[in-house]
């Protein structure tokens, strides 16, 4: 099988919010494996950054590319990632079980490991709970599970840590050391921990 | 070629004196056929103002990867300056409807096919102020235009079997019912290039003033 | 991508199955407008073709109530964006077609008894009323999809809607309020042009729609 060799370009990110500049000039270049930690105050523009690169906003200036064995790849490239973020709405008439059999067949990948990722979230006795009898402590875990279930090289966790336990936090980091060696992991961060986890790090603000 | 649109200076006196100097008027119409120099080329630019933002905003989609802004922006300029003709033609056309066949409203295949160009026309502003706040405003109005002119077909085959014609039909090959003598076929058709050149000549200074606009924002930052 | 295309429509029903409140609304929504024009009628007898244009309005506006809704919800309770990172463009606007249309097919179902019995209606030609009737409908209900998918996108949604959606309807209405008309009087179904009509604007409409989709809905 052929090794895929991926790597992200960044390029000169600019944002502005009307006249007010949000990003100025931010460049990064990551391959596979990498991590990076994006930290700043509120307001600093860490998620903006993440949402750019996850191509969920467009930077006023700049570009981010995705290469993978030195071709670049066409944006929309969703499927190569798997984005976890506060903004995040899931459905909640669904239940957990539905919702990830969704996300499987979207992403046309298997499910399973499906029994093995709810495990690992502690989330196999609520499998068949509709979100909406979900804590936000669960969602969050439901969140990284349908982000990491169809093992996209690329990870973008906006704030992972929030609202989780730590058992919750315990698990979301074992399973990221485990796949370290296989990703490019951005987390935008302002917990010391979950920054000192990565290799490189951006300051904004 | 845009200084092309300066000629609107010499053609359009010329169109107007041969209006109302060299045409004749027409049998039965009397004087108030003149209005056939205004009311014709004024619905021929309504018609190709929106074809010409319909054919802008498919290049806007499909080339150029969404980059190219100035083509929204030249859409959006030919579909207001549609709207206006588009208004003036209607108005125009029921003047003459009134004079000639004693309604300001008829019905008529035609009247009834610019009042859909007018809604298509306001659908489109509409909806343009609706999205102010979205980023993908420019991609959202473009290709509801698109849609929107792919509908134009089926109007072409629908409404002449709705509606029946009370309009010398067609007006400028006329084979049939109007023949247009030569002095008014010629001041019809420089009427028409007249107007054509009149909506080029908006649209290039339009386009200008987009493009100040945009520089302007840049200039912010 | 079938695969995806069948869990995508089996998402939509079981979310619409679960909170059933908007199909509710869209049903009452049916039923008082038919029944209003009914009650404002007071029995007067109308003519064929003013009956054609009563029901195609109550139609009209019945999808105008309705058929946004698929695309509301996703960006309302912000799921859109899941939506978004997930799904292939395809997937979700087949499965918001199918559900639209289907959708607008029960609404019909409901509004055209509810019609005929208070307004005692006989039809002359009741295999040509329902052709033209259901015909209509999907003409209509493939046409508006994108438009909601629009619409969702927009602020002040709900007078938005019928003005984009009007322009680009009206040489459906047209043509089955005249078809519709015919089969209620005498003259019965004189041309299949019409039927045609309706089925080349549907799939016409319909692949412009898959072409254009993309630009609507990604950002």
């Amino acid at each position: 099988m052929k090794k895929n060799e991926y790597s992200l370009q960044g390029a000169s990110l600019t944002k502005f919010f009307g006249t007010a500049a949000v990003l100025r000039d931010i460049s990064f270049s990551l391959s596979l494996p990498s991590s990076l930690a994006i930290t700043g105050p509120n307001g600093s523009g860490k998620t903006t950054l993440l949402e750019i690169i996850a191509g969920i906003q467009r930077p006023t200036k700049g570009t981010v590319r995705l290469f993978r064995d030195d071709t670049e790849l066409r944006r929309p490239w969703h499927h190569e990632t798997g984005y976890v973020s506060p903004r995040l709405r899931l459905y909640d008439e669904l239940t957990a079980q539905e919702l990830i059999e969704f996300t499987c067949a979207s992403r046309s990948t298997l499910r399973n490991r499906a029994d093995e990722f709810l495990a690992m979230f502690g989330l196999t006795g609520h499998r068949k709970k509709m979100l909406s009898r979900y804590s936000s402590g669960m969602a969050q875990r439901l969140k990284c599970i349908l982000a990491f279930i169809s093992e996209p090289p690329i990870l973008l966790l906006d704030e992972p840590g929030s609202n989780l336990d730590r058992e919750g936090k315990e698990a979301l980091f074992r399973y990221l050391e485990s796949v370290r060696s296989e990703r490019i992991i951005i987390i935008a961060t302002n917990e010391k921990e979950e920054a000192d986890f990565c290799g490189e790090r951006i300051s904004l603000g | 070629m845009k200084y092309i649109y300066r000629l609107v200076y010499i053609v359009m006196p010329a169109a107007i004196a041969m209006a109302f100097l060299y045409a004749p008027p027409a049998e039965g119409l009397g004087e108030s056929s003149r209005l056939l120099y205004f009311h014709v080329p004024l619905a021929w630019v309504s018609v190709l103002a929106f074809s010409i933002s319909g054919v802008l905003s498919v290049l806007f989609l499909f080339t150029g990867n969404g980059e190219r802004r100035e083509l929204v922006h030249a859409a959006h300029n030919s579909a207001a300056i549609g709207l206006l003709f588009t208004v003036l033609a209607t108005f125009s056309g029921s003047v003459w409807s009134k004079l000639s066949w004693g309604a300001y409203w008829n019905w008529d295949p035609r009247q009834t096919s610019i009042i859909v160009l007018m809604l298509v026309y306001i659908a489109y502003f509409s909806l343009e102020s609706a999205l102010r706040e979205n980023p993908s405003r420019q991609r959202i109005v473009s290709a509801y235009l698109v849609f929107a002119m792919v509908t134009v077909p089926f109007f072409v085959f629908v409404v002449p079997r709705i509606f029946p014609s009370l309009h010398p039909d067609p007006v400028i090959n006329a084979d049939r019912q109007v023949h247009l003598e030569s002095a008014m076929k010629i001041s019809l058709m420089t009427a028409i290039a007249a107007f054509t050149l009149l909506y080029g000549y908006i649209l290039n200074l339009a386009n200008r003033v987009s493009a100040i606009n945009e520089q302007k924002k840049g200039d912010l930052r | 991508m079938v695969k995806t295309i069948i869990a995508h429509i089996k998402k939509d029903f079981r979310i619409e199955f679960r909170n059933r409140y908007a199909v509710s609304v869209s049903f009452s929504f049916a039923f008082t407008t038919t029944l209003a024009i009914s009650l404002a009628a007071g029995g007067i007898p109308f003519s064929p073709q003013t009956h054609a244009v009563i029901l195609w309005v109550i139609m009209f506006f019945t999808a105008m109530s309705g058929l946004a809704h698929i695309f509301v919800r996703e960006e309302d309770r912000g799921t859109s964006l899941f939506l978004r990172l997930n799904s292939p463009a395809l997937a979700v606007f087949t499965a918001k077609l199918l559900y639209n249309v289907l959708l607008f097919f029960v609404l019909q179902c409901m509004i055209l008894p509810v019609y005929l019995f208070f307004m005692q209606l006989d039809v002359q030609s009741p295999l040509f009323f329902l052709g033209y009737v259901f015909l209509g409908g999907i003409a209509l209900s493939s046409s508006l999809t994108i438009l909601a998918a629009i619409v969702a996108r927009a602020g002040a949604r709900g007078a938005l809607f019928p003005v984009i959606s009007l322009p680009v309807s009206l040489p459906v209405l047209w043509v089955v309020i005249q078809g519709t008309s015919r089969s209620l009087g005498r003259a019965g179904f004189s041309s299949p042009g019409d039927m045609v009509f309706l089925l080349a604007f549907s799939g016409t409409i319909t692949a412009v729609s898959y072409l254009l989709f993309e630009f609507v809905w990604h950002d």
